[in-house]
């Protein structure tokens, strides 16, 4: 799953460690979800969508189209 | 103060100038192997037909001096450490306590024998039955207190560890077996198939928890 999260921690200058430290987790959890190697729990994407004020759809992108196809 | 946005940007090993847990998980190595260096003095002594050193005295020492370290590196980061979440400090605590059970079970192994770390010398009930208790009711308030305190992403590379280790155990085992039975292998023993079940369980975990 593609996510924006590298871009908007950039935009607050927030480095992995602030980041992580903001969330509760690891730094290493943090680094797996940018990279795309780790899908965070519903919990965590919560947290990180009250994190950064925005829908959880802004952040997280599962590639599914099935609204621009009509379904 | 200013930080310019390159160097807080992506895969940053952590926030610059701010502690780490690399130099306390050093000290633990650090003192392991002073430990190990004792040890290898003893018997480099005993080979020699001198006369070596309490088998305590080594561990004991290599104890002090890594408590002694651990103990100025923190109250050095006092306020780091207070700057914690209640999570991630009972979190390290479980890792603290689980690393000086491992620490205290490979001291009074080497200090009870001649043999090593390693062996299968007898060894007193007393000590046999501390080392029990040690290993099943330590290391289950250690383990009770890291699941509750560790997060998905960490949990996910343990439960994927624990299956590899699982893996590395069932299907040698039954293999061992048959091949014993048929004359074609030494009989099976329990402690090779724990040391390959726990080191594809570390790997599996350090590779997931880490690449």
């Amino acid at each position: 799953m593609e996510n924006r999260l590298k871009v908007l921690r950039a935009m607050r200058n927030w480095s992995q460690a602030e980041l992580a430290d903001r969330l509760d987790v690891s730094r290493q959890a943090v680094n797996a979800i940018e990279t795309g190697k780790y899908d965070p729990s519903l919990p965590l994407a919560f947290k990180l969508a009250r994190l950064f004020e925005m829908p959880i759809e802004e952040i997280f992108d599962d590639g599914f189209k099935g609204a621009e196809n009509g379904e | 103060m200013t930080v310019s946005r390159e160097r807080k940007m992506a895969n940053d090993r952590k926030q610059g100038g701010a502690p780490g847990m690399g130099i306390p998980i050093a000290i633990g190595i650090g003192t392991a192997m002073l430990a190990g260096a004792f040890a290898g003095y003893n018997e480099s002594t005993v080979e020699a037909g001198g006369k070596p050193l309490a088998t305590w005295i080594g561990p004991l020492v290599a104890l002090a001096i890594g408590a002694a370290a651990i103990a100025y590196y923190f109250r050095r980061h006092a306020d780091w450490l207070r700057s914690w979440s209640p999570r991630k400090r009972l979190y390290w605590i479980s890792l603290l306590l689980a690393g000086a059970l491992g620490f205290v079970t490979a001291i009074l192994l080497q200090s009870t024998g001649t043999g090593g770390l390693f062996n299968d010398e007898a060894i007193s009930p007393a000590v046999a039955i501390l080392l029990s208790l040690l290993w099943t009711v330590g290391l289950m308030v250690s383990l009770i207190i890291y699941h509750r305190n560790v997060d998905d992403h960490e949990m996910l590379a343990y439960c994927r560890g624990g299956l590899a280790g699982f893996y590395a155990f069932i299907f040698p085992c039954p293999v061992w077996w048959v091949l014993a039975r048929a004359d074609l292998a030494p009989p099976v023993e329990a402690m090779p198939l724990f040391a390959l079940s726990l080191t594809a369980n570390a790997l599996a975990y350090l590779w997931f928890k880490f690449r």
